[in-house]
């Protein structure tokens, strides 16, 4: 075909008759594109993990005694009908924060925790309410709480903030969450490790640094990735404690 | 073409052109937002957030992966010119689109800390040191300010403020945008896909702009304009017999510039190459009611001086054409925008 013959798109001219079934054959190309990649692409999201917040057991309230790992932990002494004695609850308050602060003079002491759970397992944290209404000192005696030393391992795994990993956010875990999991743990919110193979029937601990410290600095780097790490475990109620030695950090090849 | 500026100089191919891609994007994340979660029923649904978040992050891709794919193909086949007109208001909806899905990961992801939500997006992850955890949302802030920067420079001042040269090269950053996307998307989600039906329209995506414009390059390369022979300063472009009535023939000069030679009731006159609007190949559209047409934009000039018509002010070079032996030649060195050239008579 001769160029002269060639059909002349102008715009603000009518559409030429030769343009015209080629330019309605394209619009509806675009609409097959963007309908089919809109149903492939959200068709074919992955199912996060079974987690989440309780709300639907209501507001939670319990007693126990407080242990500062350094991260906040309650050993359950007295329940309720779905918080049995003997379990160890994890502490967080709203959004990206922990409740360090409100806990730290109460440490070895008993005291009541309110609010609502996050449950992932059989392993639990709870969202306390603000101030003293989440947590608060009670009178009497605190019993002594046995701490069983398990050793020291090796585990393969990923670093996590307990709370998104409980469901939180769905899903909560992985690189593309790893900006989110930072900000949690640099607010206070306990970190937690998942294993590939569980510990004494566990697979998910809480961190800590070597010693009773904060989890290291130079564990941020590694935090959603899959890696290999020592440290000592400590049994403390039904939550395993690690104590991380981020020398032995070391990332592994998927 | 517009002697005033407007914000939009609206006609009926750019209403459709908006109302097309409007019900594109509107389709995709109607189904992405609706339609899915009904067939993926996962027992524990995708927070709506991150749900929301992916849906705009992936429809803002699609878009600008289309986008990216005009322009080879237009270059290619001259039938896709009509979605080359209105992009520039593709591009703006894309930038609404990529900003919403920040908007959603920032209100999500960097929110509900004791820290300002924009500084924690800058200081959350700052792994710079390795690639797996890389924070690649530095990838897609660098991304969102091409965008907005290109979709507040879109409108027609911008371009008459900075030149278009300049302005041209201000957008051609959507490729460093494009650029960035893709790492950003390869080092965020793609990390933790397990289903991979995402990777491939990725990848597919990405692979067609890279090829679409490598296999539009080769074929200009191919059959693309050739550089005139050089005689004495004068560029022998062909005979004038080849050139049609009312179309052009392109030819290279010595410069580096195109000259297109025109021919218009059996006459012969030489023009720029270059519309004075975004540079569009004047020699590749053809001449409506006497006056030379882009294929772009339609910006038009009279053939006899390189002048649009009045009210309008725009102006290329002109350039001084002799016939020798039936062989057309133009001079090398252009004549100032706007100067008026005698046409010259094809020989019978």
């Amino acid at each position: 075909m001769s160029r002269k013959d060639e059909p002349f798109f102008v715009g603000y001219l009518p559409l030429p008759a030769g343009l015209k079934g080629f330019t309605l054959f394209i619009s509806l190309a675009v609409f097959v594109l963007f309908f089919g990649a809109g149903l492939l692409i959200g068709a074919t999201q992955d199912a996060p993990e079974d987690t989440g917040f309780r709300f639907d057991f209501g507001r939670q309230t319990v007693t126990g005694v407080v242990e500062l790992t350094p991260y906040p932990i309650l050993r359950v002494t007295e329940g309720n009908d779905r918080i049995a004695p003997g379990k160890t609850m994890m502490l967080t308050a709203a959004g990206k924060s922990g409740v360090d602060m409100r806990a730290m003079g109460l440490e070895g002491q008993l005291a009541q925790i309110s609010g609502i759970v996050l449950e992932r397992g059989t392993i639990d944290m709870m969202q306390l309410r603000g101030g003293r209404n989440g947590i608060s000192p009670v009178e009497g005696n605190a019993p002594a709480m046995e701490i069983e030393p398990l050793g020291r391992w090796k585990l393969a795994g990923e670093i996590c903030d307990g709370k998104c990993l409980y469901g939180a956010m769905r899903p909560g875990r992985g690189l593309a969450h790893k900006a989110c999991a930072n900000l949690c743990i640099t607010g206070d919110v306990p970190p937690v490790f998942v294993s590939t193979q569980p510990v004494e029937g566990q697979e998910f601990m809480l961190i800590t640094g070597p010693e009773a410290t904060r989890m290291p600095q130079e564990a941020y780097d590694f935090v959603g990735q899959f890696v290999t790490l020592e440290g000592d475990i400590e049994r403390r109620g039904d939550l395993l404690v690690l104590q991380i030695d981020p020398a032995t950090i070391a990332l592994v090849d998927e | 073409m517009s002697v005033k500026y407007i914000p939009v100089q609206w006609n009926r191919s750019k209403w459709v052109y908006d109302a097309l891609m409007l019900i594109a994007v509107t389709l995709f994340l109607y189904v992405f937002l609706f339609v899915s979660p009904e067939v993926l029923s996962h027992e524990a649904p995708i927070n709506p957030q991150v749900h929301n978040a992916r849906a705009f992050g992936a429809c803002a891709f699609l878009m600008l992966t289309v986008i990216l794919c005009i322009g080879p193909l237009a270059r290619i086949d001259r039938r896709f010119l009509p979605l080359l007109y209105n992009r520039r208001h593709f591009g703006v909806m894309t930038a609404f689109v990529a900003i919403t899905h920040a908007g959603y990961i920032l209100n999500w992801y960097f929110a509900f800390s004791n820290s300002d939500k924009y500084e924690a997006l800058l200081f959350a992850n700052t792994s710079y040191g390795q690639l797996a955890g890389f924070p690649f949302e530095a990838f897609g802030i660098f991304a969102l300010i091409c965008l907005l920067i290109l979709a507040a420079t879109s409108h027609d001042f911008w371009m008459k403020f900075l030149t278009p040269p300049v302005w041209k090269r201000i957008h051609a950053s959507i490729y460093l945008a494009y650029v960035a996307v893709v790492a950003h998307v390869s080092l965020g989600i793609l990390q933790d896909q397990q289903n991979h039906v995402f990777t491939v329209i990725f990848i597919g995506g990405a692979l067609t702009v890279a090829g679409l414009h490598a296999y539009a390059a080769w074929q200009e390369d191919r059959r693309g304009d050739e550089l005139g022979a050089d005689q004495d300063g004068w560029i022998d472009i062909c005979d004038a017999s080849e050139i049609e009535e009312g179309l052009a023939k392109i030819k290279i000069l010595p410069n580096g510039e195109r000259v297109a030679v025109f021919r218009h009731e059996g006459k012969l006159n030489a023009i720029s190459n270059a519309c004075a609007h975004q540079n569009g190949p004047l020699g590749e559209g053809r001449i409506i009611d006497c006056l030379v047409t882009c294929p772009w934009h339609g910006f038009q000039y009279d053939v006899r001086n390189g002048r649009s018509p009045a009210p309008f002010t725009e102006k290329i070079p002109t350039y001084n054409l002799r016939i020798e032996n039936g062989h057309v030649q133009v001079h090398r060195d252009a004549n100032p925008p706007g100067t008026p050239v005698e046409p010259v008579e094809v020989p019978a």
